[in-house]
């Protein structure tokens, strides 16, 4: 069985408005050599504004491609990512 | 040939054929505001679901023996898709090609349509966070490009001649960037990209997982073992993992051509001239491979 890698982010702490905005950041995107994270504007944005900071997020997409490295882990200023 | 050649070549390669850039082809299908309102939204389209699986955790799925093929067809018929495009949110008909140098030159003297201009690579954006100004966008796609602003690069001109537009891509190609055509969507050809491995999402899904995102070039690398010395450095400029080193003692590389995808970046890298692109049909080992 494949033992699978979680990557959790806390958006309390990062994105969606409610901490920083993750484009001014971008730490976790740039340190990851196999470039699992993506930057993303959040669905359901259809009418209002795409650009609003409130709306953008970083998702784990590839966790399969993770080499346990830690520098995002060790490197976000807001502590917001766990990797089980 | 490819079969997006035997198809839409006209009895050339697809995207040296002029009828796929013009502007009668975005009019006919009605591409002007399917385009405004996938651009708008670019960001989203990649994490949205797709006939019903979600794209976060979609990559443990592909790894699961007969469900992982299942939605690998699914996503390669979608993206091979030649209906009309009806869903901007949906990546439908949005094929590609590896293009090496030489190809991405006659496409950008004679096929792209004006105006030409050059735009911040989104996939860059999404998986780095970074804004380069590494892709080429040419008619009706320039136009659209320039209502929003997130895409335009912060410099005082993003408008190119053909001449700027050729030294702008070899510059990129120099850097290692793989140079990739898209159709986006089906027929309208309106995008030359310039990106590396693994940032680039068209090459990710088909390097990483196997799904049909994108095809090889035309082309394939051969070496020329007597004039190759074994330095190595285009085994660290192959995108792709294709060039390893050569046997102990034997002074040259080893190159895996079903590996390669002829993008011809490792030809940058070699003082000798020792690398030199092959048509992939005159090999027979991945004739027709692609």
């Amino acid at each position: 069985m494949l033992k699978k890698t979680k990557i959790a982010i806390d958006y309390c702490k990062c994105g969606d408005g409610k901490g920083v905005d993750p484009r001014d950041c971008c730490i976790c995107l740039r340190r990851c050599k196999p470039a699992v994270f993506l930057l993303h504007q959040t669905l359901g944005v259809t009418e209002e504004d795409p650009y609003n900071p409130s709306k953008w997020r970083v998702t784990p997409q590839w966790p399969s491609l993770c080499t346990h490295c830690m520098n995002c882990v060790n490197e976000c200023p807001q502590n917001a990512i766990k990797i089980t | 040939m490819c079969d997006l050649c035997m198809k839409h070549g006209a009895g050339g390669k697809w995207y040296l054929n002029a009828k796929h850039y013009s502007n009668e082809v975005v009019e006919h299908y009605g591409l002007q505001d399917f385009l405004m309102e996938q651009y708008k939204n670019f960001e989203q389209v990649s994490m949205r679901k797709v006939h019903g699986f979600n794209a976060e955790g979609l990559d443990y799925k592909l790894r699961i023996p007969i469900i992982g093929r299942i939605i690998k067809n699914v996503a390669g018929n979608m993206l091979h898709s030649t209906k009309p495009p009806k869903d901007p949110f949906k990546p439908e008909g949005h094929i590609g090609q590896v293009v090496p140098l030489e190809d991405a030159i006659a496409i950008l003297e004679e096929c792209a349509a004006e105006p030409i201009i050059e735009k911040n690579c989104m996939c860059r954006y999404m998986s780095r966070g970074e804004k380069e100004a590494c892709c080429i966008n040419f008619g009706v796609m320039s136009d659209i490009i320039e209502k929003l602003p997130r895409f335009i690069p912060e410099k005082d001109k993003f408008h190119l001649t053909r001449k700027e537009a050729i030294a702008r891509f070899t510059e990129h190609n120099k850097k290692g960037y793989i140079g990739t055509i898209w159709f986006g969507p089906f027929p309208y050809i309106n995008n030359l990209c310039s990106c590396a491995n693994p940032e680039c999402a068209g090459i990710r899904p088909r390097f990483d997982f196997g799904i049909m995102s994108i095809h090889k070039a035309e082309y394939v690398i051969q070496l020329d073992k007597n004039i190759c010395d074994g330095c190595g450095n285009c085994i660290l400029k192959c995108p792709f993992d294709a060039i390893k080193k050569g046997e102990p003692h034997s002074n040259t590389i080893k190159i895996d051509i079903d590996k390669c995808y002829g993008c011809g970046v490792c030809r940058h890298a070699c003082l000798q001239e020792a690398l030199i692109l092959c048509p992939r049909d005159l090999i027979p080992q991945v004739c027709g491979k692609y």
